[in-house]
């Protein structure tokens, strides 16, 4: 089995973590590696101890858990530095205190919910998490049975507040199959019928598959034309009867965006055709962006900024 | 300036959503670790907005949001919560809460969230 949806799962929720850590300790976050743990190795080895650890198990959508480990410090660290305060009250206590044990709960609690997020993303389908259940180990070989074996893990590694932190991802083959089938269908974006873009498809394979590309040619994409786009608070939303009107940011003399796969490629103007069916008329092919992925993923992925 | 009810099961959430609203301005009549007290709390002060946590012990915050709408149809309940998937939003709303601020926030958020609430 490849290791790609495995480092793809561990990238997405490194990211999403690291996020939330930088929001509670600005500055002090870096997001190292992310590894897929060997079979023979048990994912919770040699972790520097005294330490925290956070699992939080995934109850719905998929199997699996995370564990987010740090250590003693680290945890005190992040505290403080949630409570705005430079350094911990009192660095060498055995244990937490009360309130620094509920800020790093809840800062766990936020990271496993902002990583079971983009978890879903990535699958496509909404995970839901349980409650996090926190633990102390005080000797390195008592995390090795603490958490059920699963045939895969990812190991994520963060620097907090100069501390080492590891996130465990704990992933049954179930999980895995259900990514990969989920990063096919992503990467490949084939829909096998796809009537209402069909009467668009013909005409964009013909513009979108160059000479010297046969082996491309033949595939089907695709294609959409987008009016415009409006953006309201949820509650308005659900409220919405039928009869609404919602307006687009688009005034009607301009043209309207036509995507293949999710990226703009062209502008043209809607119009009729054999008196019944809706058309686009291309105006202007966009060239080639030199952009990334990310902005030509633009409308698979509504992205935040709009 | 309001009476707010804060509702997380994190004594450190409550400390800093109680010290963002006190900052700005507002008077923390009360703080409640579950859903169970919250409802309890609620109708007890008579708070003007309370913010509501979703994952907690014993209640959880949508069912007791469910349950202080039925109490009182015009209860101003925010929730805040880490759970920031379409479908608890959405749920949040429908069941009758006036806004959803996703955790980690910035005191502001929660600020103009009790502001539109009040409004």
């Amino acid at each position: 089995m490849s290791d790609d949806p495995l480092i793809r799962l561990g990238k997405s929720s490194s990211e999403a973590i690291a996020g939330v850590l930088e929001m509670f300790a600005p500055g002090k976050v870096v997001a190292g590696d992310v590894t897929v743990v060997p079979p023979e190795k048990n994912p919770m080895e040699s972790i520097p101890v005294p330490a925290v650890a956070t699992s939080v198990s995934y109850v719905d959508g998929v199997t699996g858990a995370n564990v987010f480990v740090m250590t003693l410090d680290g945890a005190r660290k992040l505290a403080a530095a949630m409570m705005g305060m430079e350094e911990p009250e009192d660095p060498d206590a055995p244990e937490l205190s009360e309130l620094e044990l509920s800020a790093v709960s809840e800062a766990m609690n936020q990271m496993m919910a902002s990583a079971a997020i983009a978890v879903s993303s990535v699958l496509g389908t909404e995970v839901e998490i349980g409650t996090p259940e926190t633990k102390m180990f005080t000797e390195a070989a008592e995390a090795l049975g603490a958490y059920p074996q699963t045939p895969h893990a990812v190991r994520a590694s963060f620097s907090v507040c100069g501390e080492p932190c590891r996130l465990v991802q704990l992933v049954p083959n179930a999980f895995v199959v259900r990514m990969t089938r989920a990063l096919d269908e992503l990467g490949a974006e084939v829909p096998s019928s796809e009537p209402a873009a069909a009467g668009v498809a013909s005409t964009a394979a013909g513009a979108g598959a160059g000479p010297g590309t046969p082996s491309l040619a033949g595939i089907p994409v695709r294609v959409w034309a987008e009016l415009g786009r409006a953006q309201m608070p949820s509650a308005q939303v659900v409220g919405l009867p039928s009869g609404a009107v919602v307006e687009l940011n688009r005034s009607a003399d301009e043209p309207i965006d036509l995507y293949v796969n999710g990226r703009r490629f062209a502008t043209g103007r809607l119009m009729v055709v054999d008196g019944t069916d809706w058309a686009v008329r291309i105006e202007t092919v966009l060239a080639p962006s030199n952009t990334s992925t990310q902005d030509q993923l633009e409308v698979a992925r509504w992205p935040e900024s709009w | 300036m309001a009476r707010i009810l804060v509702v997380d099961d994190a004594a450190f959430m409550r400390k800093m959503v109680s010290d963002a609203l006190t900052k700005g301005g507002h008077e923390v009549v009360g703080e409640a670790g579950n859903g169970l007290e919250a409802i309890a709390r609620f109708q007890e002060l008579k708070p003007e907005v309370m913010t509501l946590d979703i994952t907690m012990p014993e209640k959880d915050g949508l069912t007791a949001l469910k349950e202080i709408i039925e109490l009182d149809p015009s209860a101003r309940v925010i929730m805040c919560s880490a759970l920031g998937q379409e479908s608890k939003v959405l749920e949040s709303i429908k069941l009758g809460a006036k806004d959803f601020v996703v955790k980690p926030f910035q005191a502001d958020r929660v600020l103009e969230a009790i502001g539109k609430a009040l409004a």
